[in-house]
């Protein structure tokens, strides 16, 4: 076996794992497991109503955010 | 039940909320409960407008970088998940309330708001009506903190990990080669996988160590991070320049083990590592914040930092005393334990002063403020408390100790047989490769790990026996204990009265009584009701009732009066008892005739006499200290066979009591329950808290009693010497191990594969001594 094929597969599963642990690093910095009972929980409660809620904080949060921004001091 | 349009309520309360979750369309709360019980909104609250005052403000509510304010509060009477969904969105569906973020696990919440729209005190009000509860707490630095710090070794040991265990595969490889033969191109990309892998984990991983070894440098000593970052970065230079050159073989494997072992070693340190910030969330909520204050004939409520000296408070039956006074009108008894230990409760009338943090036991009074609220006894303690647990004596651990000599010694070492080999060799490379051989040989793994991983073993033994030790480091300082102080009431007793003797005078109907101390609140009165409690115990309806201050209970059954009380009680309705005893009494009389007699003590606990005797064969002195009277402090100590005692302190006398002990050169264990105690506890050098104990004193201890007894007292002591007696063989073992082996790797016999293969045995022998701890703890 050419040691060219040794290395592009050990290239390859390196960079397949390491694009694992970003996304796992990106969970924990972002405190996705700081609450393992709503990770866990946040799998139930997802009905058509949670995502407009979501969708509508969404936009109230850039309504006030707008607001503040406006405001003159 | 009320019915209402087809729903049926238990209570007027349960109904408001409901209507209340329907309007704002949130009634999917209910689908969402599940099996989960309701229990009725319990209390009115009352006016939550001190939470927009501006104290308060500039204490708790911070504004970010938008512009929004934002406040860290707990949540109280979260039960279950839907709680927090429900608080989630009654929350965000309010006007400016911008986001909320609930954690269940610690029920801490944060809320961001924009402080023009809406106030804190709607919040708080929203929060109220739904039926829970919101206290706030200062989300202060040192939680934040630790925190972070802890994520950063989630990440920092996922990187580790990660590259460790695909060096593991490539390691096969390597290994299976260099006995069997490999092709030299082959293991040029098999070194240069290892090299790909190694170098996050030595630059981000490992980054402790190097931030670790510049500190050192900077404080010119010498320390485990030195050895550590230097070993690596050498064997990691030098395994680069084999790659490079395709000479010898490279050594990155090396570089991943070491500093993903020491630094799992590290991170269990840091993982048990408690944080005052909390202690002092939960000493603030004891605190009353607000009185009732007497202003114009009628009574306002005020925050306790508003009152002045002078200002008249009310006090009812239950109420805590949140400033220092003197009482004016009316009297009762008080519960002073909290701050004296004295187990019976003190009668105070006119004239008399009361203390910050007692507790009214039947008193309805008023006083007249003498201190203001800063200058109070209760938040003196809290000052003091925070001064006491900064300045907590912090033990340097044996191992800590032992790596700085060690680090200093290989490095040294090392370099002498680098000089020396290129002397009588003049070969650059092999001096070398021996000098780096020297550095993995003894590579402080075995030492990293000798102390965390015997006092994990001896962490989750003494967890399993009801014995919460809150950090690890705390066995070792245990261990070299020398003194255990004791306080008494609730520690070596019971903490309340119990029936040691019962006399009846005539046979009589045991449910009378009872009838009559169910109505009193007093702790001799509920201990004897607990003592003739029967369970078909039949229930008489009394009728005038009177709580005679300080004396007892009379009331009137079929014309008859009934009276419960000690002696004095007898005298005034013309009953002549005599007393004998220096046991608390209680008499009972029905109609004018004496029927019984009830002889109560605050008994030790049942286990407390032997522990104590097991303790002391230890080797280890035991005082008493207690607030309590000597006379009743001596009588305890002689049943459970104590000779030191200390009695009538106050708590700062406590805790400068332990003080002086310390400026003895010994090191102290303190053993107490109460808020009187926690200043001793703050200054001792291991605080071991009673699980029944309050709050506060749990908080502020290292090791908490779970199971409330003194066999795991001595349990704690046991488990904690025999842990330091692992560590130090743990120690002796990698030492022992390091002066056979770094004498044949400066001699140049050892090649560094070998020098990485017996640093993974010794790394091995060292947890598998430590799970020897194990033994002879079979449950």
């Amino acid at each position: 076996m050419d040691s060219w094929v040794i290395g592009m597969m050990l290239g390859v599963s390196v960079f397949l794992g390491s694009i694992a642990l970003t996304a796992l690093m990106w969970a924990i910095k972002k405190g996705q497991f700081d609450d393992q009972e709503k990770f866990l929980n946040s799998a139930l409660f997802d009905d058509v109503d949670e995502l407009n809620d979501a969708a509508k904080n969404e936009k109230k949060r850039a309504e006030a955010r707008k607001k503040k921004e406006y405001r003159p001091e | 039940m009320i019915e209402d349009d087809g729903h049926y309520f238990c209570c007027n309360g349960c109904q408001g909320v409901f209507h209340l979750l329907s309007d704002q369309g949130l009634d999917g709360f209910y689908k969402k409960l599940g099996n989960e019980k309701l229990a009725p909104p319990s209390q009115q609250y009352e006016d939550s407008s001190n939470f927009d005052a501006p104290a308060f403000y500039e204490r708790f509510v911070k504004v970010n970088d938008e512009g929004f304010s934002e406040v860290s509060l707990i949540i109280e009477g979260i039960h279950c998940s839907a709680c927090v969904w429900l608080n989630e969105k009654a929350l965000i569906n309010m006007d400016g309330v911008i986001a909320t973020n609930i954690n269940y696990t610690n029920n801490k919440a944060k809320i961001v708001w924009d402080d023009d729209v809406v106030k804190l005190s709607a919040i708080i009000d929203m929060i109220r009506a739904i039926g829970y509860d919101a206290y706030p707490y200062d989300a202060s630095l040192q939680e934040e903190k630790a925190n972070q710090e802890r994520k950063d070794y989630y990440l920092r040991i996922a990187v580790a990990i990660f590259a460790t265990m695909n060096m593991m595969t490539i390691m096969v490889a390597q290994y299976a080669g260099y006995f069997s033969g490999i092709s030299e191109s082959v293991k040029h990309i098999l070194n240069m996988g290892e090299w790909v892998l190694s170098t996050p984990v030595l630059f981000y991983s490992g980054w402790p160590f190097f931030k670790g070894m510049y500190y050192g440098i900077k404080t010119k000593t010498v320390n485990m991070d030195t050895l550590v970052a230097t070993g690596s970065l050498l064997t990691y230079i030098y395994s680069i320049y084999i790659t490079i050159t395709r000479s010898g073989e490279a050594y990155f494997d090396s570089v991943t083990m070491i500093v993903t072992f020491v630094l799992v070693g590290k991170f269990l340190e840091a993982l048990s590592k408690k944080s005052i910030a909390d202690t002092l969330d939960i000493m603030s909520q004891h605190l009353v914040s607000d009185v009732k204050v007497v202003e114009d004939e009628a009574i306002v409520t005020k925050n306790v930092n508003d009152v002045a000296v002078g200002d008249i408070i009310v006090v009812s039956a239950g109420d805590r005393v949140a400033l220092d006074g003197e009482v004016i009108e009316g009297s009762g008894n008080f519960d002073e334990s909290s701050l004296t230990g004295e187990s019976d409760p003190i009668f105070k009338e006119s004239g008399d002063n009361i203390i910050s943090g007692t507790v009214s036991v039947d008193a309805d009074i008023k006083y007249c403020v003498t201190k203001d609220y800063a200058h109070s006894t209760m938040s003196n303690i809290v000052s003091l408390l925070e001064n006491a647990m900064n300045n907590k004596p912090k033990i340097q651990q044996l191992a800590n100790k032992l790596s700085e000599y060690f680090s200093s010694t290989i490095l040294l070492l090392s370099l002498f047989t680098f000089i020396g080999w290129y002397l009588y060799s003049t070969n650059f490379e092999q001096s070398f490769m021996i000098a780096i051989s020297v550095i993995v040989i003894a590579c402080p793994c075995a030492l990293a790990l000798a102390t965390p991983v015997a006092t994990l073993v001896g962490l989750s033994i003494a967890s399993k026996r009801g014995i919460l030790f809150k950090e690890a480091a705390q066995l070792e300082t245990m261990a070299n204990a020398t003194v255990l102080a004791l306080d008494k009431t609730g520690t070596i007793t019971q903490g309340r009265p119990e029936v040691v003797n019962e006399k009846i005078y005539r046979e009589f109907d045991k449910a009378l009584l009872y009838a009559l101390l169910l109505n009193s609140k007093h702790p001799i009165a509920k201990a004897v009701a607990t003592y003739i409690y029967e369970d078909d115990i039949l229930c008489y309806d009394v009728e005038s009732l009177k709580n005679i201050a300080s004396q007892g209970i009379t009331a009137m059954y079929n014309a008859k009066m009934l009276a419960g009380g000690n002696a004095k009680l007898m005298r005034t309705i013309g009953l002549d008892v005599q007393t004998d005893t220096d046991n608390s009494e209680f008499y009972f009389a029905y109609g004018g005739e004496l029927l019984a007699k009830y002889e109560l003590f605050d008994m030790p606990r049942e286990d407390a006499k032997e522990a104590i005797a097991n303790i002391k064969k230890m080797g280890i002195e035991i005082v008493m200290l207690t607030g309590d009277h000597l006379q009743s402090a001596k009588k305890v100590a002689a049943l459970v066979g104590i000779e030191n005692v200390a009695a009538e302190l106050t708590p700062e006398q406590k805790a400068d009591y332990i003080n002086t002990l310390h400026n003895e050169g010994k090191s102290v264990v303190m053993a107490g329950d109460g808020v009187n105690d926690i200043l001793a506890l703050a200054s001792s050098d291991i605080a071991i808290a009673m699980g029944n104990g309050s709050d506060i004193a749990i908080e502020v201890s290292d090791v908490v009693l779970l199971n409330d007894t003194f066999s795991s007292l001595y349990d704690s002591f046991k488990i904690s010497r025999r842990t330091f007696r692992m560590i130090k063989q743990n120690l002796g073992l990698s030492l022992v191990y390091n002066g056979i082996t770094i004498p044949l790797a400066m001699a140049g016999y050892v090649i560094p594969l070998i020098a990485a293969i017996s640093m993974s045995i010794s790394s091995l022998l060292v947890v598998g001594n430590s799970m020897r701890i194990k033994l002879g703890y079979k449950d």
